[in-house]
């Protein structure tokens, strides 16, 4: 009798907590690095929606399913274009088998890296945070926000500072050139850009992105898109080399380190032919 | 040879006096060295221009100008002795006249060791390491390597510019053997160069607190009738600088400097 009776307070403690806080809402708790304190985030991440072809959505496609809008405030999914901005993104749209930075091996820019269809890789240890994204070998190196921004620089990857808000990684992004993209589809922003960026784990291997993007030149006002990275947790799995190759007409393609092409066996003659043109 | 002296002393003397100084280098709770932090190539000059390792060997003959191994001003340096096979030999007097196609020219990741014998005091690397990898991310061409610190094996099948890198710690030092490279890069701006048969074992040294020892032997049996060694310091950079980012595909600034010999008014046209 006294066991149900401490068993059921238990089970009235339970539900009181649970009555403070929803346990769907209750913080995954990560790991920690060897201080003791810094939450650990290492490890291969990649999304695995299709919001790189368009984070406002888009139809199903040949070989892709239909995707809805990453962007999650304003409600309605879109991008709040102010109109003269609007009509650069559909010029960029109509334009965008050829105009796409991404098409000539550039790096990718933020928040875009961060869901492109390539793994990424975070390198951690106590005081220091980097992420390595493996599309076309872009890093950025997050510096504590205790110094200010490096700005009026118009960098691709930008510069970023960061703090902790308890396991919440809040990075600081300005300095960045308005020729990058944020995703296949035209969208963009200024140089005007400051991105406020929130990397939570919502589980072992979850890792929620979620960037708030403020620019007063090309848009009405800020807006949020959020998305979620999934651990790769493939045994040996590692970032690999991505760089690109260009062919006779000037075009570049990424040529996997795994792929033959990108060999050249003591033929000096190919040497002269490959890639080089 | 008397500054080659001085600066091989300069180097080995101090490296000594730390040493016995028995000054505590930082470490990670692993008990290794702790080689964080952003680090500048210091002597060693130019790529191509000063290449070589601070014993001469690679240095060439008689008119070795020492002053090389302490950079530019001491006025034209030797060029570096490479000891080629012979058709090797032909195939490097063919580049060093077509400098221009230079992959590093073309945005092309440099490979090893040219990843980190970048000019000196120009571009840094920033090393984070944790007990299972160093990573190693050069600001040049946004080069990055993340070297895995459990002495595995290389893959198979993979062909890279910057090879496949493995690591493993020898006492206090990082040993990395680096194979699987794809025979495309040069070795510096002089056409100096190797093939897919380059093997590379670097050793990077924590001197002291703010020097980090490097050294690299690169192997490659169909260019190179014996090994090239290099060796350089790189110096560690105060807190209040950080490292920038370098585009060079996306803001190319090189071509213009090509002439139409170079091919360069082609290229522009592109």
């Amino acid at each position: 009798m006294r066991l149900l009776l401490a068993a059921g307070a238990a089970a009235m403690m339970v539900t009181a907590i649970a009555a403070q806080r929803p346990a769907q809402t209750r913080p995954f708790a990560p790991t920690r690095l060897w201080d003791g304190r810094t939450p650990d985030f290492r490890g291969i991440w990649q999304v695995r929606d299709t919001a790189y072809m368009n984070i406002e959505g888009h139809a199903a496609e040949k070989g892709v399913a239909a995707s809805k809008s990453i962007v999650v405030d304003p409600p309605d999914g879109k991008i709040p274009y102010k109109p003269d901005a609007l009509a650069t993104r559909q010029a960029n749209y109509r334009a965008r088998a050829t105009a796409d930075p991404s098409l000539k091996c550039y790096q990718a820019g933020v928040p875009r890296a961060t869901y492109v269809p390539a793994p990424l890789q975070i390198l951690q240890s106590p005081g220091n945070f980097a992420i390595v994204y493996q599309e076309n070998h872009a890093f950025r190196v997050f510096h504590p926000d205790t110094r200010a921004h490096f700005d009026n620089t118009d960098w691709w990857m930008g510069d970023t500072r960061y703090r902790w808000d308890a396991d919440t990684l809040v990075a600081d992004v300005v300095a960045q050139t308005d020729l990058a993209w944020l995703d296949q589809a035209g969208n963009f922003h200024s140089t005007e850009v400051h991105i406020v960026e929130r990397y939570r784990m919502t589980g072992a291997d979850t890792l929620e992105y979620e960037a708030r993007i403020e620019d007063p030149v090309a848009y009405t006002r800020p807006w949020t898109l959020r998305t979620v990275l999934y651990r790769v947790k493939q045994p040996g799995a590692r970032i690999i080399e991505d760089e690109c190759l260009e062919d006779a007409n000037g075009v570049r393609h990424h040529v996997s380190p795994y792929d033959p092409r990108n060999l050249l066996k003591s033929d000096y003659s190919r040497w002269k032919s490959a890639g080089q043109k | 040879m008397k500054v080659l002296k001085e600066t091989l002393c300069a180097l080995l003397c101090i490296g000594s006096l730390n040493s016995l100084s028995a000054q505590a280098l930082p470490r990670l709770p692993d008990g290794h060295p702790d080689l964080q932090g952003l680090w500048l190539k210091s002597a060693g000059g130019f790529q191509g221009l000063f290449i070589g390792s601070l014993d001469g060997t690679n240095f060439a003959a008689g008119g070795g100008r020492a002053g090389g191994a302490r950079g530019a001003g001491r006025g034209p340096a030797a060029p570096p002795r490479y000891q080629y096979t012979p058709e090797a030999e032909a195939e490097r007097q063919d580049r060093l006249r077509r400098g221009y196609e230079d992959p590093e020219a073309r945005c092309h990741l440099p490979g090893v060791p040219r990843a980190l014998d970048q000019p000196g005091g120009l571009y840094p690397v920033q090393i984070i390491q944790d007990q299972k990898s160093v990573a190693l991310l050069h600001e040049a061409m946004h080069d990055v390597r993340i070297i895995p610190t459990d002495n595995s094996p290389h893959p198979r099948n993979y062909w890279a510019w910057d090879g496949d890198s493995r690591g493993r710690w020898d006492g206090d030092t990082l040993v990395v053997d680096v194979a699987n490279f794809n025979g495309r890069t040069w070795l510096d701006m002089a056409g100096n160069f190797v093939d897919e048969n380059e093997h590379v074992v670097e050793r990077f040294s924590l001197v002291d607190r703010d020097t980090i020892l490097y050294e690299a032997t690169v192997t490659d049996p169909t260019v190179f009738v014996t090994p090239v060694q290099m060796r350089f310091t790189l110096k560690r950079v105060p807190p209040e600088q950080q490292i920038l980012e370098y585009s060079c595909l996306e803001g190319e600034r090189s071509l213009q400097h090509y002439t139409d010999e170079d091919g360069g008014r082609k290229r522009r046209e592109k």
